[in-house]
């Protein structure tokens, strides 16, 4: 089987406890229940979510949605670290993959949906050194990039290597730019696995949305 | 609102309730006061074929009475078109029975599109109705027959796959074909440019070449597949039916039908004889097999005096 995997990468620090946990928790039956019941799309996804604060959690690991029954909830408190996250995705989509191919799958790049309101409590050295080590491992992701609240512009654009959104702050909660983030994130699911095949050497398109309504879509032509 | 004349449609005249599907082609709206109707307005109308599109509502005009039931039991088929500025920017179609919809672990209601049933359940499917043996024999004899029908009807379906067809198993395992607008006339173009669903693709054809050999091939694919309930299996494979679904004469057919889809085009086998291969009609063993024996004569009656005599031969 030619497997596509899914990370959901999301900051569950503290500032995310007014509302904006309990909104991706909210979510995330209805992505549940849109991959699991369409047999077609679950057969050639794998999701896993990691959540990061002070430090970075394997919340759920790699998975066919189809096959479970529940999913841990994000919990909020303590500071944000990217270079938790990053590492924690770097060694894990590594595992992972080696795991998928010994069990004779076909697996295509990895994809990264992460999600962050605000900024690295990091230094700029540790959490840049940490995307740097992910962005040039073996098994480098493709890295979608969502910045609600008092995400910083710059930052996101710099950990997207893909696509990067910031939340339209002036029309749209939190909370709601949350539940469209994971509606886009459902929608990247079903759109890229049904364009591919169980077998044979045929590759994918990624599909990501162009735009999300509540965000702004940033370039990622950097100099 | 009436779709039914089959006359073009303004776009304007369309109240739209909140969209409730989204593809890679158009997007779909219930119509406000317009009870089951449904509209599919395209994302790119300008690369819609304005003429093919046309044929698929005047197809249906063109129906007596029995085949449009048929037509309306079997398909989602657009009803007429929507116009915008003199373009045609979408269609109308009806929304799929309940019979069609399953409802899943989450209580939502969902089509029970094909997949549903080549796929072994899971947790999160484990509420899909589940055919006996019996009745997926049945629905796949249905799906080929559909596929008959439409080809006797002149039509070329083009992408049949485990998203564009809805079944159901009551009142009996039926099934129903969803957009529509794949579908074009034998010979003539497509309404759009077309991609094949990954896994159902003809290697012998490309989308855009569809004809009834493509669909033959993809029939066998529906068929075997459901007789099977494996999503991926395809001709040449080692078949592994579902145990119970055939008798043994419906299997030997099944079997050969299953390899001859292996062979080029125009040698695949139509969608008529997986039909007849799947049917539950008995065959008549005929009698009179050996030569009747045939009545002893008394020749003696037949063998009198004979009267012999000599013929004279013309001398020089």
């Amino acid at each position: 089987m030619q497997l596509l995997p899914f990370y959901l990468v999301c900051d569950e620090s503290g500032s995310m406890a007014a509302g904006g946990v309990d909104a991706i928790n909210g979510a995330l039956p209805d992505l549940h229940d849109e991959i699991s019941s369409n047999p077609a799309v679950a057969d050639k996804a794998r999701f896993a979510m990691i959540g990061f604060s002070t430090d970075a959690t394997l919340l759920q690991p790699l998975v066919d949605l189809s096959e479970i029954d529940s999913l841990p909830s994000l919990s909020a408190g303590g500071v944000t670290s990217f270079a938790a996250a990053f590492r924690l995705l770097k060694s894990t989509i590594q595992t992972d993959v080696d795991q998928l191919k010994a069990e004779g799958h076909s697996v295509f790049r990895p994809v990264v949906f992460f999600m962050s309101d605000g900024g690295p409590t990091d230094t700029d050295a540790d959490w840049r050194g940490a995307l740097k080590e992910l962005n040039e491992s073996r098994y480098a992701p493709k890295i979608i990039a969502f910045g609600i609240s008092t995400a910083d512009v710059a930052t996101i654009t710099e950990v997207a290597n893909f696509k990067a959104f910031i939340q339209e702050s002036d029309n749209i909660s939190p909370a709601a730019a949350l539940r469209e983030f994971a509606s886009s994130l459902t929608r990247s699911i079903v759109n890229s696995t049904t364009s591919i095949s169980a077998n044979g050497g045929e590759g994918f398109d990624l599909q990501v949305d162009d735009h999300v309504p509540g965000f702004t879509s940033l370039s990622l032509d950097k100099m | 609102m009436s779709a039914d004349d089959g006359q073009d449609v303004p776009r304007t005249s369309l109240v739209l309730r909140d969209r409730m599907g989204s593809g890679g082609q158009g997007d779909v709206y219930p119509v406000e006061g317009a009870g089951d109707l449904l509209f599919k307005e395209y994302k790119n109308p300008h690369t819609v074929d304005q003429a093919a599109l046309s044929v698929l509502p005047a197809f249906r005009q063109s129906l007596a009475a029995a085949d449009l039931a048929r037509l309306d039991a079997v398909a989602a088929w657009p009803l007429c078109r929507v116009t915008d500025g003199g373009r045609a920017v979408g269609f109308l179609m009806r929304r799929a029975p309940d019979r069609l919809t399953w409802q899943a672990p989450s209580g939502r209601t969902k089509l029970l599109e094909l997949q549903h049933a080549l796929h072994p359940p899971k947790a999160g499917t484990r509420t899909v109705p589940q055919p006996s043996p019996e009745q997926r024999r049945a629905l796949a004899a249905a799906c080929a027959d559909a596929v008959d029908w439409f080809h006797a009807a002149g039509m070329v379906i083009g992408d049949i796959s485990h998203a564009n067809i809805l079944w159901s198993l009551s009142p009996e395992p039926s099934v129903h074909f969803l957009d529509c607008d794949g579908f074009r006339r034998v010979g003539g173009a497509a309404v759009q440019a077309q991609a094949d669903t990954p896994d159902w693709g003809d290697p012998l054809t490309p989308p855009s070449q569809a004809c009834v050999d493509s669909d033959a091939y993809k029939t066998a694919l529906a068929v075997v597949r459901i007789l099977t309930q494996d999503p991926y299996v395809t001709p040449g494979a080692t078949l592994r039916l579902v145990p119970g679904c055939l008798n043994d004469r419906q299997e030997d057919a099944v079997r050969s039908l299953f390899q001859q889809a292996t062979g080029p085009r125009g040698t695949r086998p139509k969608p008529a004889e997986w039909r007849n291969a799947l049917s539950d009609r008995g065959t008549i063993q005929l009698r009179a097999t050996t030569p009747r024996q045939r009545p002893t004569v008394d020749t003696s009656v037949l063998d009198g005096v004979r009267n012999r005599k000599p013929i004279p031969l013309r001398g020089r």
